[in-house]
């Protein structure tokens, strides 16, 4: 489905072992509790968990906007080998926007109010380019809208964001965030807030956008059929930790992780011929301030075992290509294995 | 109400700025009118007449109220009244400075322009100051100088006037010398500091409350997480982002601070001995001299409703969700 | 289910799997996962609220400090030996914690002779009394009378223990030299008089001179009292006041936004012009023209409400009144706005379509919704009310004589201001810190019912 060629071997973005909580009143809320992953050139990584499993937190950590009080308390972040999480406030600064990019969920209200389309592109290139000059960098703004496909990119730039409609708007921040032509956008549920028909044409221009500039994206949604259109690879995250990793084949047609198939089997899917009830998983999200001991997923898993209860299973690769899975069921399977042999 | 989404985004129901413009106008005479005729009855409400002491007879009371055309029924006084007002004349004092024209009293006895000279310095003291200090607060949110700050502001909205009058008079007059006690007719520039301190404070304190809250606000909306995504400098973030979206608030503000600046005027005159109108209302008042009470009430109204006027049609020109034109995408 | 048919454990993590037994295999049973998850309690959004207000250090700070000053209004003058009213001749001027002649010429007395009962500081002393006139007083429950034949000047009554429990009645004048065994005492009759005689001032005794902790000011009124006293006038106008902003606003607000479309639209333009007057304007005309017609309705009207609210004077009632004309504005809004939302809410639609009944809609649903708001914006409109009338009484258009307020009594230092600075400080103090908590725990309350995760 996607294209898999010029894979450095030096992955643009590595993450190992990042873990990041917020100090709140009620205590300490562990977000993400140790994931690791990489994201090479040209890649499409999807991200996918419900509400509450840290994927949002995750990439806010990655391009430096954590606000407290969340911190990032372990792990590393490396961009090209150079450790982000390192970067004193300037260089993070100059880090955003120019080599790294991100896009949020709603473009309603994530453009100023006051000033003009053309006035918040522009600033988006000049803050890291200082020699360009105005008009080039106008120009290129309005090369970038055209690049989004919004039409009459001369007037546009001379609006304000309330003239935009909902789709509209998104294709501006598009614009405003490939405007420094960064390494890697970015998307955090960028379609989650736009109608279905908008939808499906945002993520058209995006798969398009990739194709042409060749940029890595990291894509956060929690909704398995964006991943099928857009991804290369699928990371799945539940309660701050990764349970399943793989290519976006491996995950639809070989999951391994009970969390994983429980999601492909609630939602709804077309191709259905006979009339099947939606099986939801079942339980409640869990309690991030006192998260259960052993896998995070044990309570609401149907196949879970004692030892699940009260160890976290270790990661195990369960197929090629870099499919990996958290799961105790992989040990008692490969355990069975080599009683037998 | 029905007003969706995408109305509000055009402006009023799609109108255009003139007609916006001239519906306030409208809406601030009439106002002016309400107020007139409010206090045209509530002096009339009053039993008795100003010309009852102790000595006048009945006779001579009927005859001064013919010869002020106070014996007439009531709307056909007020409506002399609102006649004569469209040109110029608003009657004559009836007992503190008899058969002097009230509007030369207001005008030309320099009561209205030292009363002005006060407010204007009042109103630039406190938003030059007031906002200035918010941003400082906001920016150090959680430190020393923000707790300092918000103290100090909190303190200033609770103290009412009179106290704080006093405690200037006191400290700054008389202990301190520094200030003149009586400011008088603020003839030079040090009299002057006491009073717009005095007048000053209240709005200053709120001012800079209402820049704290509002630039915190923003500081927290999804546009400036956008900015900072973008690798915007912090200080371009805030001068630039942040701060013209605080500014809304602190704008709407300044019509209810005009009252509060006219209404704080009197307690500060009659504390500093400042011969203005303020102080010449409030012994209006006292004496029932009901020419100068509506004349005085007339012009101070009128400066508020103005005010309000000017502040609502600068507020729909600041933000241009409320446009003047009607783009639509 | 699948097998995988690689099966490699990640190199940097690998478990001790022989540390596990077949055991461990097992399938968990359903009660093993649930005591794996703890429930949380849920909490009431009241108790929520109550605890985030209890930790909120500086709202605690304000809301113990009202406290203190609401029991110092209150129930201070129990403590106070002194009235608001009462004048004491040779008081006058006096420095915070300072005594009288008298009282320094008592409290000298003290040392000499114990047991020593005085009553020239008491409310109704014997003072300017007119020669050749009978007097009455009232000691303990059985009345005296003495007859005044030369002007004696003011009089003491002391009451010493020690000699069979006595009675003296001496001159002041006496008194201030300090001889007391040599003060010639005036004659009076033992015999009780019938108690019906008019004229007869009643006395109490006291035991110790209290000093005049706020001092006095120029008519030889002590401050401390009256400062309690205003504050008890402050806090209560305050209170009231915010009720009938309260009950009225949102009276007008519900019915407002309840009835919606043409009804709303006319009812909200009312609000909207009131809105746009500036109040203190009207305000001071109210204050200024309610004073007479109301004077004359309570003297000619015999009911009792007349009676009772005569007693609180024209001055508060007129205060009352224009509460009630303008500021009841805001609250109405604020009501009307919390309605309208509430009422496009799906519990509301639900409501509806199950049949209920509109009263109880309003009752069950959106009243409660309503609360938290309404709670603040009373919280709220009290330091509000206490400041707008102590601007009134400081211009002398607000409570009458012999009622003080906070606001008058700082009107009346003004005069002596440079004289005597304490005098404005202390009832300016005690008010800035009223309106201050007030305010500050109408914040601590809004942010615990409406809180905005922020840190």
């Amino acid at each position: 489905m996607k294209e898999n060629e010029n894979r450095a071997d030096v992955p643009l973005l590595e993450v190992k072992d990042l873990e990041v909580s917020f100090y709140t009143p009620a205590g300490e809320v562990k977000a993400v509790g140790g994931i690791s992953y990489e994201l090479r050139e040209h890649e499409v990584m999807g991200i996918v968990g419900e509400s509450g499993s840290g994927k949002s937190v995750e990439a806010y950590s990655i391009i430096g906007l954590l606000q407290s009080p969340g911190k990032v308390i372990g792990g590393s972040i490396r961009f090209e080998g150079e450790d982000v999480l390192a970067f004193d406030p300037e260089q993070m600064r100059q880090f955003r926007g120019s080599k790294i990019s991100m896009i949020f969920q709603n473009p309603m209200t994530c453009l100023n109010p006051v000033y003009t389309i053309g006035n918040q592109l522009v600033e988006a290139l000049t803050c890291h380019n200082k020699d360009i000059s105005q008009k080039e960098a106008e120009a290129r703004a309005i090369e970038m809208l055209e690049l989004v496909g919004v039409n009459n990119p001369e007037r546009r730039m001379k609006q304000y964001p309330h003239e935009f409609s909902g789709g509209m708007r998104q294709r501006a921040m598009i614009a405003m965030a490939l405007i420094c032509s960064p390494k890697i956008l970015i998307a955090d549920e960028p379609t989650t807030a736009l109608d279905v028909t908008i939808q499906a044409q945002i993520l058209e221009l995006m798969k398009d956008i990739q194709k042409k500039t060749g940029m890595a994206i990291i894509f956060i949604t929690h909704n398995l059929g964006v991943v099928a259109e857009i991804c290369d690879r699928v990371s799945v995250m539940y309660a701050g930790h990764i349970v399943e990793q793989g290519s976006v084949n491996d995950i639809f047609y070989q999951p391994a992780h009970p969390y994983t198939k429980g999601l492909l089997r609630s939602m709804p899917r077309v191709d259905e011929l006979e009339h099947e009830r939606l099986i939801p998983i079942g339980g409640t999200p869990v309690d991030l301030l006192d998260p259960p001991p052993g896998c995070v997923f044990a309570p609401r898993c149907e196949n879970c075992m004692k030892i699940c209860l009260h160890s976290a299973p270790p990661e195990l690769t369960v197929g090629e290509d870099g499919h990996v899975s958290a799961c105790w069921l992989h040990v008692k399977e490969m355990k069975g294995g080599r009683a037998d042999a | 109400m029905k007003t969706g989404g995408r109305a509000a985004a055009t402006g009023i129901g799609g109108q255009t700025m003139a007609g916006y413009i001239i519906k306030r106008i409208a809406v601030a005479i009439l106002t002016l009118l309400l107020i007139m005729c409010i206090t045209f009855l509530l002096m009339n409400a009053v039993p008795g007449s100003p010309f009852l002491t102790e000595k006048s007879t009945p006779e001579m009371i009927a005859r001064a109220n013919a010869k002020y055309g106070l014996d007439k029924p009531l709307y056909v006084q007020l409506f002399n009244y609102i006649k004569n007002y469209l040109r110029g004349d608003m009657g004559t004092s009836l007992k503190m400075q008899e058969g002097t024209a009230v509007t030369k009293i207001i005008f030309q006895e320099g009561k209205f322009k030292l009363s002005f000279k006060l407010g204007i310095w009042a109103v630039v003291a406190a938003v030059l100051i007031g906002v200035p200090l918010g941003c400082l607060a906001a920016y150090n949110r959680g430190r020393w100088l923000d707790s300092v700050l918000r103290v100090v502001t909190t303190l200033g909205v609770a103290v009412p006037s009179f106290v704080l009058c006093a405690a200037l008079l006191i400290f700054l007059g008389v202990k301190l010398k520094w200030v003149p006690v009586i400011s008088g007719s603020l003839a030079d520039w040090k009299s002057y500091i006491a009073p717009v301190i005095g007048l000053s404070f209240y709005p200053m304190c709120y001012v800079a409350k209402l820049t704290r809250t509002s630039m915190l606000d923003a500081i927290n909306q999804d546009y400036i997480r956008t900015a900072r995504a973008k690798g915007l400098k912090t200080g371009r973030i805030i001068f630039k982002h942040a701060l013209r979206n605080s500014m809304i608030p602190v704008i709407t503000y300044l019509g209810p601070m005009t009252a509060g600046i006219v209404t704080g005027g009197f307690v500060v005159e009659q504390t500093f001995q400042i011969p203005g109108l303020g102080k010449y209302f409030i012994s209006s008042i006292l004496n029932r001299d009901y020419p100068i009470i509506m004349g005085t009430t007339v012009v101070l109204a009128t400066l508020v409703i103005l005010m309000n006027l000017v502040v609502d049609i600068a507020y729909k020109l600041v933000d241009p969700r409320i446009s003047l034109t009607k783009g639509e995408s | 289910m699948k097998t995988f048919h690689l099966f490699q454990l990640n190199p940097d993590r690998i478990p001790d799997l022989d540390a596990f037994t077949e055991e461990d295999f097992a399938p968990a049973g359903s009660e093993e996962k649930e005591a794996i998850v703890e429930k949380r309690k849920s909490v009431s959004y009241w108790k929520d609220a109550a605890r985030r207000f209890r930790a909120n250090k500086v709202s605690m700070a304000a809301l113990f400090l009202f406290l203190l000053i609401f029991l110092f209004s209150y129930f201070g003058p129990l403590f106070v030996p002194y009235n608001y009213a009462d004048q004491y001749r040779k008081s006058g001027k006096l420095g915070p914690r300072e005594f009288s002649a008298t009282e320094e010429t008592i409290r000298k007395a003290e040392e000499i002779s114990d047991c020593f009962f005085a009553t020239a500081l008491m409310p109704g002393s014997l003072n300017n009394l007119s020669r050749d006139t009978t007097y009455y007083f009232k000691v303990r429950g059985v009345t005296y009378s003495f007859y005044n034949e030369k002007a004696q000047g003011d009089l003491v009554l002391l009451f010493r223990e020690n000699d069979e429990q006595k009675l003296t009645l001496i001159r002041e004048k006496d008194l201030d030299k300090g001889e007391l065994d040599k003060a010639a005492p005036v004659a009076f009759s033992t015999e009780p008089v019938d108690a019906g005689a008019a004229n007869t001032v009643e006395l109490t005794m006291i035991k110790r001179v209290f000093p005049h902790v706020f001092g006095t000011d120029s008519a030889g009124r002590d401050l401390m009292a009256r400062t309690m006293y205003g504050g008890r006038v402050s806090i209560a106008v305050g209170i009231i006041a915010a009720l009938i902003v309260l009950v009225i606003g949102s009276l007008y607000g519900s019915v407002s936004g309840l009835a919606g479309g043409r009804v709303d639209f006319f009812m909200m333009r009312l609000v909207d012009i009131i809105y746009s007057v500036p109040d203190v304007l009207i305000v001071l005309l109210l204050q200024v023209v309610l004073k007479s017609p109301l004077q004359s309705w309570l003297d000619a009207s015999p009911s009792n409400f007349a009676r009772l609210m005569s007693n609180l004077g024209v001055g508060i009632i007129s205060i009352f009144i224009t509460f009630a004309a303008l500021y009841w504005v805001g609250m109405s809004r604020i009501v009307r706005g919390q309605v309208l939302q509430l009422k496009q809410q799906e519990f509301v639609t639900a409501a509806n379509a199950l049949g209920v009944p509109q009263g109880r809609i309003v009752k069950r649903h959106l009243l409660p919704n309503c609360v938290g708001q309404l709670v603040i914006a009373t919280c709220l409109q009290i330091p509000s009310a206490i400041f707008l009338e102590s601007f009134l009484s400081f211009l002398g258009l607000g409570v009458s004589i012999p009622m003080t307020s906070l606001g008058s009594l700082c009107s009346d230092a003004l005069d002596t201001i440079t004289l005597y600075p304490y005098r404005l400080l202390y009832p300016g103090l005690i008010l800035t810190l009223l309106v201050l908590s007030l305010n500050l725990v109408g914040d601590g309350i809004r942010d615990a019912l409406d809180p905005r995760l922020k840190k």
